[in-house]
């Protein structure tokens, strides 16, 4: 269980996030969705203990801020948003990286093929020998992937969970290879673990999501499933246009499409604003 | 579990595929063998004749006997020359190499934070204004002297450069550059103010120590900054896996466990400690820093559990092959060794970076 409290960051004058709760459970994943400049990178960078904020955030029972970055990276991993890499490593040296604390598994043989799973999970394979930085840009972006899975590679040690937070996993991604990391998102949370993700599509939300947090103006503006949260009114008044959800076959949750090309002034969004849930 | 597997490039059986530890350690063994050659090259190299060299080594053990001019020679002269020699390139490029990994630029380098400069500055101040420390204080550091000057001068430089750069815990690296560049600067007037006020005798002393040499290796100043050369070698490695982790960027490291804070002020310590020393024995040594790590990057790659030892080898082989040459040129008389790594280290530099322009956007 992840619960952050009255989480609240400040960036010299703007209150980049205002008294946000957010909780999230092991076997589940939880989505943060929301516009631009709503704070859900800076929400991801306070529970994950990067930057400095007020109010609390607990995994499993535990203040991160009193945890040493060394428990935390047995405990948790994170996925940044962009990966500048400073030196030339082979894509198999990268990912090793994600043993920087060691191996923290249960499993006393075959580690030495670790990398090469998780780099096959993320379909890199036979990609080992090249450098990080001839990549593509997606193709970088699911090797470190690959680094993050191999550091808590098992999702749940020693009867604790473990954690992954994703910022905008998929964000440099073609549609099948958004839907191979979703599902390994998904897996990761059906084997016990816990996903944190931000994200930019509703839909891969909808799709792969157990909850959702829809932040905006650093605000919390609905929590619940995807179906609870992604209602016309709320989303459109979020995301200042007019989006219409609906609920196709065979997949049987929202699918969200935009009704008009036009964005509405920002009067039209204040006073279209839903209440909080 | 179903995964949606990749169409993308097909299974490759190579098993070390992207894996250069073999190389980093084959490249070690052959480093190895030739850095012996050089150093003992390097003993039978010099303006006297007729040195029975090996006859000089086994002596020393109790095996068989050597004239006193042999034994003299070679281990009052050659022996203190040729393992400062070795020491120093070995630091250099070590420190070259932790530099740029906490920097993350492959250009970074010592002589660029201001830390040669303040270093520099210690020892001048000993060399001018040593004759007027109390006659007690000159007796009891002797030789120590100038290598224990040029630390404090190096690590007190540091010291202000982090203070400067540090804000709520957090180094930033931009500053530190810039303020390096402002200090270094200023550091640089204070000395040659002090050079200028220097007597003439000082003045030629400063200058071949400011062009770097090691002609003037002694047992004794060996002995001063030989153990701190020593220990930032020896504790260099253990930093090798957070300088790799460090190398996706401070946060990232933080979220590998890395207590990056903690790190940082080691790795400045052990870099200020070792410029130090090795600037207090030989003075300005340029370009091995930057160009030792960079070849072997080239070859092994940037891993620095293989690349720290593999730079430590070939600095001491390029230190000492550079006092060969600088024995040579000009014999009977020698040329600083700053000046040889300088002319054959500048343009050697510039045809990587004109070869590889890629390596300046890294």
């Amino acid at each position: 269980m992840l619960e952050a409290h009255s989480i609240t960051v400040t960036y010299g004058s703007r209150r980049v996030l205002d008294r946000v709760d957010f909780t999230a459970k092991a076997g589940e994943m939880t989505a943060i969705v929301g516009p631009n400049g709503s704070g859900k990178t800076t929400l991801l960078k306070a529970i994950t203990g990067e930057i400095n904020a007020g109010g609390v955030t607990r995994l499993d029972g535990q203040n991160i801020a009193k945890m040493s970055s060394a428990d935390l990276a047995t405990r948790r991993a994170v996925l940044p948003q962009s990966g500048h890499v400073a030196f030339p490593f082979t894509v198999l040296e990268l990912v090793r990286l994600g043993l920087t604390r060691g191996f923290a598994t249960s499993a006393t043989s075959g580690q030495d093929t670790l990398p090469h799973q998780a780099l096959a999970r993320v379909g890199l394979s036979g990609f080992e020998g090249r450098s990080v930085q001839e990549l593509s840009g997606g193709e970088r972006q699911r090797v470190q992937l690959a680094r993050v899975l191999l550091q808590i590679w098992e999702p749940v040690l020693d009867d604790m969970p473990r954690w992954l937070f994703l910022d905008e996993p998929v964000s440099a991604l073609d549609i099948g290879h958004q839907l191979v990391v979703m599902q390994i998102a998904h897996d990761f949370a059906q084997m016990g673990g816990g996903v944190v993700a931000v994200m930019h599509d509703l839909n891969l939300t909808a799709m792969f999501a157990d909850r959702v947090t829809l932040l905006d103006q650093g605000r919390v503006q609905g929590v619940g499933t995807p179906k609870e949260v992604f209602t016309d009114a709320h989303l459109s008044a979020c995301y200042g246009c007019t989006l219409r959800t609906n609920t196709p076959p065979p997949f049987g949750g929202p699918w969200i499409l935009p009704q008009a090309a036009s964005h509405h002034p920002n009067h039209i969004r204040a006073s279209a604003r839903a209440p909080h849930s | 579990m179903a995964f949606v597997t990749s169409r993308l490039a097909p299974r490759r059986p190579a098993a070390l595929a992207g894996d250069r530890q073999m190389r980093a350690l084959a490249l070690r063994m052959a480093l190895v063998m030739a850095l012996i050659v050089v150093m003992l090259l390097s003993l039978g190299w010099g303006a006297a004749s007729g040195i029975d060299v090996p006859g000089a080594l086994a002596a020393k053990a109790g095996i068989g006997t050597a004239s006193l001019r042999d034994m003299a020679i070679v281990w009052d002269i050659r022996m203190p020359r040729m393992v400062t020699g070795a020491l120093v390139g070995a630091a250099l490029a070590v420190s070259g190499t932790v530099m740029q990994g906490l920097f993350r630029n492959p250009l970074a380098d010592p002589g660029l934070v201001g830390v040669s400069a303040g270093a520099g500055f210690g020892a001048v101040a000993a060399i001018v204004l040593g004759g007027f420390l109390p006659v007690a204080i000159q007796a009891a550091t002797g030789a120590a002297l100038i290598p224990l000057a040029a630390f404090l001068g190096g690590w007190a430089s540091t010291l202000v450069l982090y203070k400067i750069a540090t804000r709520g815990g957090h180094t930033s690296v931009a500053t530190m550059l810039l303020a390096g560049i402002a200090l270094g600067a200023l550091t640089g007037a204070v000395t040659g103010f002090i050079v200028y006020r220097a007597s003439d005798d000082q003045l030629r002393d400063l200058t071949f120590w400011g062009m770097g040499s090691v002609a003037g290796a002694t047992w004794a100043k060996l002995l001063a900054a030989g153990p701190i050369i020593v220990l930032t070698l020896i504790s260099a490695p253990f930093l090798a896996r957070a300088l790799d982790a460090l190398a996706l960027g401070e946060p990232v490291a933080n979220h590998l466990g890395v207590d990056v804070q903690r790190m940082k002020r080691l790795a400045i310590l052990s870099v200020a400690a070792s410029v130090g020393a090795c600037v207090a024995i030989t003075g300005g040594i340029g370009f091995v820093g930057i160009v030792v790590p960079h070849l072997l990057r080239l070859v092994q790659g940037p891993v620095h559990r293989l690349l720290l030892p593999n730079a430590a080898i070939l600095g001491a082989i390029v230190v000492l092959l550079a006092d060969m040459i600088s024995r040579t040129v000009v014999a009977p008389a020698e040329l600083p060794i700053g000046i040889v790594t300088a002319v054959l280290g500048g343009p050697f530099f510039l045809w990587i970076l004109l070869k590889n322009r890629a390596i300046l956007e890294m």
